[in-house]
């Protein structure tokens, strides 16, 4: 299994605080990692520094075997990372499928300029994340969380990502909408996507990831099987325990 | 896409039969309205798209228009060839100054452009006024042509030229994701694209088109001078017509222009200079916080309802 | 060129606090206020009306137009920018009107020639070997008090580490239970009123004019850009760099060609090192 994601000693500082401190993790190729951790305790810095939205202190990022510290995100992005935002942030003057448009847009002005309205690839990926065809008309005001989700998950998947970072999709969901979008995600898993999840709900995640690893203070403080991860003490006392009654 | 190709043939054909109906003072008005809307439209497709509000346009517009003038008074040089070359320098300059700033944010773009149209206003006034002309400029310049008649259709079928380019450029999907800057830069470059890449394309047209009205505009009127050029007043009445007629459109800052345009002549004998601006600026800063679509957004309306119209009609077999 | 040195010292001053207005906006709203410059012009203008044209005494008339400038800095807060703050473009754009708009108001009420003012003091004084007007010498030291009362009044004050902890973090400071819109109010307010006290200095230095509000925004915005967002230090710093090379510019080469400089090493400065000396890293 090759690594696809191989992040070393990654440290990110904020004025005196350390988001990050010496990181390190890998994903391999097709697999599902879970990232975990309390509040504040780095996991979408962490996104932010391999996306480039955010330049790290010190430390290595490795994908596909190649260091990318140096290329900017939207190289990064052409490589094959891709990522949905914790807070929904889509194009408020675009509806859905203009949205899913901007994504699959390549990086290439002749290009650019000759395609005009892709319908049939939006529509496609519209519908794989469960748009209905109405739906792609719609603009973002219009819709609900669950929609919105699923559109930051569209416009990631447009980019034709090899490995996706996920920040807390299923935060302001519905019990329904969480079933439906970990189906959606075990299918892509199924179609050999790689990816990364932060989420709170620890539930969902079990039936997604392979692995996980768990976050404190910017740090690593637990890496193995989900089983393994929630019964290490470290785990429970980072999370105070207050966790416990979600399992 | 068909409509829309009707209504400039309509335009088209109106506009070149226009000096069969009208006197030559009301064609040198069209004349200033066509060269404002090659201005106002520079400026949209640049900062009406990707949000990148640029104060610099009198500064691209004044290159042009300066190159071209002191080679044409000091070199001789035939127009065919200055205006060109005032065309290139200005995209070059332009960007040789503008795109640091471009590369970073917005704002600091905006800044560095005030900053430049401001410092240039005073250095022209000094510098070398052997070549520059100093303060009242250079006068007395080659024009293209003479006559209101040719200078109408000249300025009129560039000025078309230029709109269909830019409209047909931002119905791609170019438009698309020029205004995806302006929403939201961030989000474009997690969607893969190289944003100063793209601005850059937006700016260098943007200099293009500005380039061509500056060059152009200077052998209509035969003169320049840093007062007519690099001026805040000139600056205004650019970003009014694009602001009022509706930015991110192309056609706005046309219907904007021509508005300005006559409104300006209109009210040249009720009201003098001072109050002129002021009236501008209030009129603009009402349509920003209540039309903030401008007058485009009025005439697609008009247009939306006239095409249903027909659409009604004929499904009923009557004749309009 | 012991002239140069103080000259430069004395216009970093002014040039600091010029540039502190604006930037306070900047860091504490995240808009572009270009109708700063018009708290500069009215701060020149009303102080002439009160103390040449009515003859008030100086302190009061100086009180006067700071008032002027807090009032219209809230003003523009209240109508204007509150409105549009989701949209720093409209703010971009609309503020620019209103300092146009502004300038036709002046140029109506006052006329488009430009006047001069009277020194706040005439006469000159020697200060090694160097003889310069009292009036700069005072401008200078009016500035540095002000600087040093505001670096104190946020870093002591309560509404003043308000303002710091919302130009740091908007939603962070409103949980802590920090009012974002009465923070504002008073950020403009203070805005306005340093742009004012600059303004009567910056008059009497050159002269006044409708259209005098652009100079001193070009000056703040060639600070913001070299010392970077969110320091004060950094834009004290970057003052008395502009303020240096304007200074040795119009010495030694001539005083037409300072804002070429000037421009040149924003430009510079915008492709080394873009977030400036000592700006906080882009949000």
């Amino acid at each position: 299994m090759a690594k696809l994601l191989d992040v070393q000693s990654l440290t990110k500082k904020f004025g005196g605080l350390f988001a990050v401190y010496d990181l390190s993790f890998h994903v391999d190729e097709g697999e599902s990692l879970g990232l975990i951790g309390p509040n504040g305790s780095g996991k979408t810095t962490t996104f932010n520094l391999i996306m480039k939205e955010l330049k790290q202190d010190e430390g290595e990022i490795y994908f596909k075997g190649k260091e990318i510290s140096k290329y900017p995100t939207h190289e990064r992005v052409k490589m094959g990372i891709s990522r949905t935002n914790q807070i929904p942030r889509p194009f408020s003057e675009m509806s859905v499928s203009k949205n899913i448009r901007v994504g699959i847009m390549p990086d290439e002005l002749m290009r650019i300029i000759s395609m005009n309205s892709q319908s049939d690839a939006e529509r496609k990926i519209g519908k794989s994340v469960g748009f209905k065809e109405h739906a792609l008309a719609m603009y973002p005001r219009e819709l609900s969380m669950g929609d919105l989700r699923r559109l930051e998950l569209a416009r990631a998947l447009a980019t034709n990502p090899k490995l996706l970072l996920l920040d807390e999709v299923f935060a302001g969901l519905t019990v329904g909408e969480i079933a439906e979008l970990t189906e959606l995600l075990k299918e892509k898993k199924e179609e050999g996507l790689t990816f990364i999840i932060v989420s709170h709900d620890l539930r969902s995640l079990a039936t997604l990831v392979d692995r996980v690893v768990v976050v404190s203070f910017g740090r690593l403080i637990a890496e193995g099987s989900f089983k393994e991860v929630i019964a290490d003490e470290k785990v429970q006392e980072a999370y105070l325990g207050k966790q416990h009654s979600q399992i | 896409m068909k409509k829309s190709l009707l209504l400039w043939a309509i335009f088209g054909a109106l506009m070149c039969l226009l000096p069969l109906f009208t006197s030559t003072g009301t064609l040198r008005v069209f004349i200033f309205a066509n060269f404002l809307a090659i201005f106002a439209m520079s400026w949209d497709i640049l900062s009406g798209y990707t949000g990148y509000i640029s104060f610099g346009h009198p500064f691209l517009i004044g290159i042009a228009g300066y190159t071209t003038a002191m080679l044409t008074r000091h070199t001789g040089t035939p127009l065919f060839l200055s205006i060109p070359l005032a065309v290139f320098f200005t995209m070059i300059g332009g960007t040789l100054f503008f795109f640091p700033a471009l590369r970073t944010r917005g704002t600091y773009f905006a800044l560095v452009t005030l900053a430049f149209m401001e410092v240039t206003y005073h250095l022209m006034q000094v510098v070398e006024p052997s070549l520059t002309g100093g303060t009242r400029g250079l006068s007395g310049l080659p024009l293209l042509f003479t006559g209101a008649i040719p200078n109408y259709y000249l300025s009129f079928f560039v000025m078309f030229v230029i709109a269909l380019g830019l409209w047909a450029l931002t119905r791609s999907g170019l438009g698309t994701v020029l205004s995806a800057i302006r929403l939201d830069e961030e989000s474009v470059k997690s969607a893969g694209l190289n944003t100063s890449k793209l601005k850059l394309f937006a700016f260098m047209l943007s200099a293009l088109v500005a380039g061509i009205g500056g060059a152009l505009y200077t052998h209509y009127l035969g003169s320049i001078s840093p007062r007519n050029m690099f001026d805040i007043n000139f600056l205004f009445t650019i970003l009014i017509a694009a602001l009022i007629g509706g930015e991110q459109s192309i056609v706005g800052p046309i219907l904007g222009a021509y508005f300005l345009t006559f409104l300006l002549e209109y009210l040249r004998p009720y009201i003098p200079g001072a109050w002129r601006f002021l009236l501008y600026g209030v009129i603009a800063l009402l349509v920003y916080y209540y039309a903030p679509k401008g007058l485009y957004s009025i005439f697609q309306a008009g247009t939306n309802r006239l095409g249903k119209k027909i659409k009604r009609n004929e499904q009923y077999g009557q004749t309009t | 060129m012991s002239g140069i040195l103080i000259q430069g010292f004395l216009l970093s001053g002014l040039y600091a606090l010029i540039a502190v207005g604006f930037t306070m906006i900047f860091s504490v709203g995240r808009v572009l206020n270009l109708a700063y410059g018009v708290y500069i012009m009215l701060g020149g203008y009303v102080y002439y009306v009160l103390a040449q044209v009515l003859s008030l005494p100086k302190i009061p008339s100086f009180l006067g137009a700071v008032l002027a400038g807090v009032a219209f800095g809230v003003m523009t807060y209240l109508f204007l920018v509150r409105g549009l703050k989701d949209n720093p473009i409209a703010v971009e754009i609309s503020t620019l009107i209103l300092a146009v708009v502004m300038q036709a108001v002046i140029i109506l009420i006052f006329s488009p020639a430009p006047r001069s003012m009277w020194p706040l003091i005439p006469g000159v004084i020697h200060l090694f070997g160097v003889t310069i007007s009292k009036n700069i010498f005072l401008a200078m030291i009016v500035s540095w008090l002000v600087l040093g009362s505001l670096l104190v009044f946020v870093q002591k004050t309560q509404v003043g580490r308000a303002i710091r902890a919302v130009s740091m973090d908007t939603k962070g400071a409103v949980v802590s239970g920090i009012n974002p819109s009465k923070i504002n109010i008073v950020t403009w307010a203070l805005s306005g009123a340093l742009g004012a006290i600059a303004g009567v200095f910056f008059a009497t230095y050159t002269q006044l004019d409708p259209a005098m509000w652009v100079f001193p925004l070009i000056i703040a915005v060639a600070v913001v850009i070299v010392g970077g967002i969110g320091s004060i230090m950094g834009s004290l710093v970057a003052a008395h760099i502009v303020g240096f090379l304007e200074t040795i510019t119009t010495a030694v080469i001539a005083a037409e060609l300072r804002g070429v400089f000037t421009l040149l090493l924003i430009i510079v400065i915008l492709i080394i090192v873009p977030k400036g000396l000592m700006g906080r890293e882009e949000i």
